[in-house]
């Protein structure tokens, strides 16, 4: 007779990978837009705060006259960096960062068209910004030629030191990131919208994405090539950049070629931003959709026609003709404003955080592009140029664009994303906080350009009277950098907070993404509704109300 | 389609158009090339977009306003469930950058490291040849 033992069987759970690594390795290794998309979210937002406290630096160091903590040297890599991380490591990639979480689900796609793609060109941007700033850790320091990193300023014998180079090698490899990304983005709306979605049913924030896209492939190879070729100039001793041979006009042509739409690149996805969120809390379709589309083209197109005015003050550009096309430039985005404010005309407003967020966009960005009006005129051009007016004008264009439109995208879609609501008291802390302490640091930044203060100047005399103002400005900084508490102690507090459980926790959502759950499931939709407007989840969601039936 | 090739044909025409003017009102050389390099680019895509179209030869349920969802039912295509290889990439071609400053003898090996991660990136899901294939 035998007897048989029973078998052994190996605990499975004990030889399993922690739940953490296990986690980490799914995070790194992902495909999923959703997932990738996240990444550009935390990473970009991270370099905001690097960015921020960049500024924080600089504006303490401008508090009073005299040199407070900071050398000459360390002030101007200061401000290179802190262009240099705000525009290309915070705002470009957070267009990528909502494009890829929000874009697929718009248009109905179960994904982007290159998965694998889309994390090459996170990595890229990971590795290139994290190159970018290295510099910092090298002897000499980071690269200290400004953001626009003028020729002959940024060649090897005024600038020398390998933090120059990691500048220039960081941001080729972000940027071919960044070229990647539209190149997928393009594609997936071409291919991969659901049936029934035609163009123009597409919700404007993918239009503009769209468009933003299209922007990417224009701009950003010529950005490439410049910088290879200030590269070569730094380390091969080519002549490319050298001023003997007009060099230092060419990198200015090149270098706006690029910088004007890179303008344009950063505002209209957060002009879409706006646009998904005013319908909702205005209970309206939006005003004039084809109009915004329309105007979005208008801009882009114009967007490659318009870079010399960045240069106004070289005294070797056609005047007339970039004066002409600036001002031409602002007919679209007057359109905009035009349609937002029809959206909200005679709707039943509600100011919700997401809303409030849009109206400190709405108010923000309308100075911006006043001052811009003023900035496009040459001849009062030539008496602010380089000055704090300037400062104050592109901030009020960027940071009303880019960081309030961000913050209404949070907080509109943080339900979308986590499955969870954040706190709205908390929220209306944060807006107003922010608000006030923006246009405290910024609105004062006019006058004080009008009264002759210097961009990119580390230090002024207490005779000049820029005193006063100067200190305004450090406490609204502050007041600033304050506002960030609110919104962590938010995020913090409603980490575990009950889950909305449904799909439009807003209940007036119009866009595909309110047709599946909060937050979507792995390839997006378990079932799709009929497209027949540009509201898909609001027909869904009211039947009763016809919008535009076919 | 329609939309789609109309659209950067009308970017490409409209660019040459800006390149025409820009030339006549006496602008320089960078900004002509760029515009008209920037047409090129354009009309690129819209050709290549109008071709596409015209070789489907069909209105897609995504161009229909009529569609119903059923009408793409079917497969759905593939997607990578994850993936390793984007990272090696992207960590070799920050290497590459890096040996400008660091040295030669890092351009080789990196060199290296992004042709082969490159190949297994695009290889991943290479199938191959079934044995009995004719060529």
């Amino acid at each position: 007779m035998t007897t048989y033992a029973e078998r052994p069987t190996i605990d499975a759970t004990t030889i399993a990978p922690s739940a953490k690594g296990k986690n980490f390795v799914k995070w790194i290794t992902s495909t999923d837009h959703k997932t990738i998309g996240y990444l550009y979210l935390m990473t970009t937002f991270a370099w905001f705060l690097i960015g921020g406290l960049l500024a924080l630096i600089l504006r303490a160091e401008l508090s009073r006259p005299g040199m407070q903590f900071l050398s000459n040297e360390q002030y101007n890599q200061i401000f290179t960096m802190h262009g240099t991380i705000m525009l290309l490591m915070f705002a470009t990639p957070l267009f990528v960062g909502f494009a890829n979480v929000i874009m697929p689900l718009q248009i109905g796609a179960a994904d982007v068209a290159f998965p694998r793609l889309n994390m090459l060109s996170f990595w890229l941007f990971f590795f290139g910004s994290l190159t970018a700033v290295a510099g910092f850790l090298t002897p000499g320091g980071a690269a200290s030629f400004g953001w626009t990193a003028y020729a002959p300023l940024a060649n090897s014998t005024y600038s020398p030191g390998i933090g120059g180079d990691l500048w220039v090698i960081g941001l080729a490899v972000s940027g071919l990131g960044t070229i990647l990304g539209g190149v997928n983005f393009i594609t997936t709306i071409f291919t991969m919208r659901a049936p029934g979605m035609t163009m123009f049913r597409m919700s404007i924030f993918s239009w503009n994405v769209l468009l933003t896209s299209i922007l990417v492939l224009l701009a950003f190879p010529p950005l490439a090539a410049a910088l290879l070729a200030l590269e070569s100039d730094r380390l091969f001793g080519s002549h490319i950049f050298d001023p003997a041979n007009g060099g230092a006009m060419l990198w200015q042509h090149l270098f706006w070629f690029f910088g004007h739409p890179e303008v344009y690149i950063l505002a209209l996805p957060f002009f879409g931003i706006a646009t998904e969120i005013l319908p909702v809390f205005s209970r309206k379709p939006i005003f004039g959709y084809k109009g915004l589309i329309a105007a979005t083209i208008a801009i882009s197109a114009l967007s490659v026609a318009v870079w010399a005015h960045h240069m106004f003050a070289s005294g070797q550009v056609l005047l007339p003709f970039f004066s002409f096309m600036t001002f031409l430039i602002g007919v679209p985005t007057g359109v905009k404003f035009f349609n937002w404010i029809g959206t909200m005309w005679r709707g039943h407003v509600t100011f919700e955080t997401p809303m409030l967020w849009v109206m400190g966009f709405l108010v923000t960005f309308l100075f911006g592009g006043l001052t811009g009006i003023i900035l496009a005129s040459p001849p009062m051009d030539f008496a602010v140029s380089a000055s704090y007016f300037v400062v104050a004008h592109f901030h009020y264009v960027l940071f009303g664009t880019v960081v309030f439109a961000m913050f209404a995208g949070f907080y509109f879609w943080w339900p979308k994303m986590t499955g969870r609501m954040l706190n709205e008291r908390l929220g209306k802390i944060h807006f107003w906080t922010l608000f006030v302490g923006f246009h405290t640091t910024f609105l004062i930044q006019h006058w004080l350009g009008i009264k002759g203060f210097p961009r990119r100047y580390s230090d002024y005399l207490a005779t000049d009277g820029f005193t006063g103002m100067n200190m305004i400005s450090t406490v609204g900084s502050a007041l600033l950098a304050l506002s960030m508490i609110p919104f962590f102690v938010n995020v913090w507090i409603t980490r575990k907070s009950p889950l909305v459980n449904c799909d439009d926790p807003w209940g007036y959502g119009s866009s595909l993404e309110w047709a599946t759950s909060c937050p979507p499931p792995r390839h997006n939709f378990l079932t799709m509704p009929r497209i027949r407007s540009e509201r898909p989840a609001f027909d869904l969601h009211h039947p009763h109300i016809k919008t535009e039936g076919h | 389609m329609k939309t789609n090739w109309q659209l950067f044909g009308g970017l490409s025409v409209f660019y040459v158009i800006m390149a025409i003017i820009y030339y006549y009102v006496g602008g320089e050389a960078v900004g002509i090339t760029g515009m008209i390099l920037a047409a090129c680019l354009a009309g690129m895509v819209g050709f290549y977009v109008w071709f596409t179209q015209k070789r489907i030869g069909q209105i897609l349920p995504e161009d229909r306003p009529t569609a119903e969802i059923a009408d793409s039912a079917g497969e759905l295509g593939f997607y990578s469930p994850h993936s390793w290889w984007p990272l090696p990439v992207a960590l070799s071609a920050m290497a590459l950058g890096l040996s400008l400053v660091v040295g030669w003898w890092l351009t080789l090996i990196s060199l290296g490291a992004l042709v082969i991660s490159i190949i297994g990136f695009v290889t991943e899901y290479e199938k191959p040849l079934p044995e009995n294939a004719s060529h």
